[in-house]
């Protein structure tokens, strides 16, 4: 078991969904925007996503076949630090959402928010064998402050191309 | 319930479909199911790969994932009624990436370059081919994988060698700063070129 990577964490929970939501609930996750996200609202997050298991995917080879009794919610999130105060953030933020979202899941309690909502999750929590991280140290801040420098110093090199010595020190130093 | 179908509707130029995609960013999501070894086998690979990091230095070397895990599902939290419980024959393998590039490519990678640890991860599940030749591979992800419903990412136009280029670059810039704040115009134009050379496959 390895739900962490440095300071990174995988989380995941599956949970049932009620049956006859299942339609509604894809519509409304399909339906949420990419930019403006909720999940945007943690700050931590790096990739989190929700996925719909409607059953397992069973091959010929196989003695037995493999069926689910329901459909499925998945929702996996990589993000910052430990995992309590992140699904304390998270069932606080997301708390209108979740309604949207848990709240036509089986169990899940009718507020669906705050400790109820958080003592759900890790219930459905499924544990990660494996987690691997390109960048396993850097927080979701430090990673947008590096690529805004970045961008910025790209940016000053070009436009900074040919000048003098007296303008490209007045102009690092006003600009850094 | 039905079999699930393979990703459908259109593909994008990524070779996935518009529901996995955030900008550069694009999510796999795939299932399989294990064998009965597999019950043993993947904890013992999980636990290597975690506990001696460099066994898995390759797929740190691939510079388009952001972040991978597998999971094995060996039962389903039950939630009391309507849910039924549920009786699994054979746990289930979950994989997801967070990458950027295209889909194609991403398999391309991984089967070409992860061909060992590959058959490590994948070998004890039901219909895995070899992971060369690549054709029958990509046919069976594309059979076990689902497409996510809402997926996101912070940083979402940044791939993933532009995040480590920034967080190399990051303190070299500030310590550049630093060191310049007091130079002459014309030490500092000279340190500056010296400092463009040596962050050059930063930018």
């Amino acid at each position: 078991m390895s739900n962490s990577s440095g300071q990174a964490t995988a989380f995941m929970a599956l949970t049932p969904i009620r049956p006859g939501e299942e339609k509604s609930l894809r519509a409304f996750l399909e339906g949420l925007p990419q930019a403006g996200s909720p999940l945007a609202r943690l700050a931590g997050t790096h990739f989190a996503r929700w996925v719909i298991l409607e059953d397992w995917v069973n091959d010929p080879s196989q003695g037995r076949q493999d069926r689910l009794e329901t459909d499925y919610l998945i929702f996996t999130s990589n993000f910052d630090g430990p995992l309590d105060p992140y699904l304390d953030e998270l069932c606080v933020k997301l708390a209108a959402e979740a309604r949207e979202i848990w709240g036509r899941c089986i169990g899940c309690p009718p507020e669906a928010t705050g400790p109820q909502l958080k003592a759900y999750l890790l219930h459905n929590k499924i544990d990660t064998g494996f987690f691997v991280a390109a960048y396993p140290h850097a927080t979701v801040p430090q990673v947008k402050a590096a690529l805004a420098a970045r961008e910025q110093l790209i940016a000053f090199a070009v436009r900074t191309q040919g000048m003098g010595p007296d303008d490209l020190s007045q102009a690092f130093r006003n600009e850094f | 319930m039905s079999e699930p179908a393979a990703p459908s509707g259109p593909i994008t130029a990524t070779g996935t479909a518009p529901a996995n995609v955030d900008g550069q960013a694009i999510a796999i999501t795939v299932f399989s199911t294990v064998k009965p070894l597999g019950r043993l086998w993947l904890p013992l690979v999980f636990w290597f790969a975690t506990t001696f990091p460099k066994s898995s230095g390759t797929l740190a070397r691939l510079s388009f994932i952001h972040f991978a895990r597998w999971s094995l599902v060996r039962k389903i939290p039950f939630n009391g009624p309507p849910q039924r419980q549920e009786k699994l024959n054979y746990p289930h393998l979950f994989f997801e990436s967070n990458f950027n590039g295209g889909w194609e490519e991403y398999i391309d990678a991984f089967s070409h370059i992860l061909t060992r640890g590959m058959k490590f991860f994948w070998g004890t599940s039901y219909g895995f081919p070899q992971p060369l030749p690549t054709g029958p591979f990509k046919a069976y992800i594309k059979r076990n994988e689902i497409v996510a419903s809402h997926f996101y990412g912070a940083y979402p136009e940044a791939t993933t060698t532009m995040v480590l280029s920034a967080l190399e670059l990051a303190p070299k810039l500030d310590a550049f700063k630093a060191r310049t704040r007091n130079l002459s115009p014309d030490a500092f134009a000279e340190q500056w070129r010296a400092f463009l050379a040596d962050v050059e496959d930063c930018l």
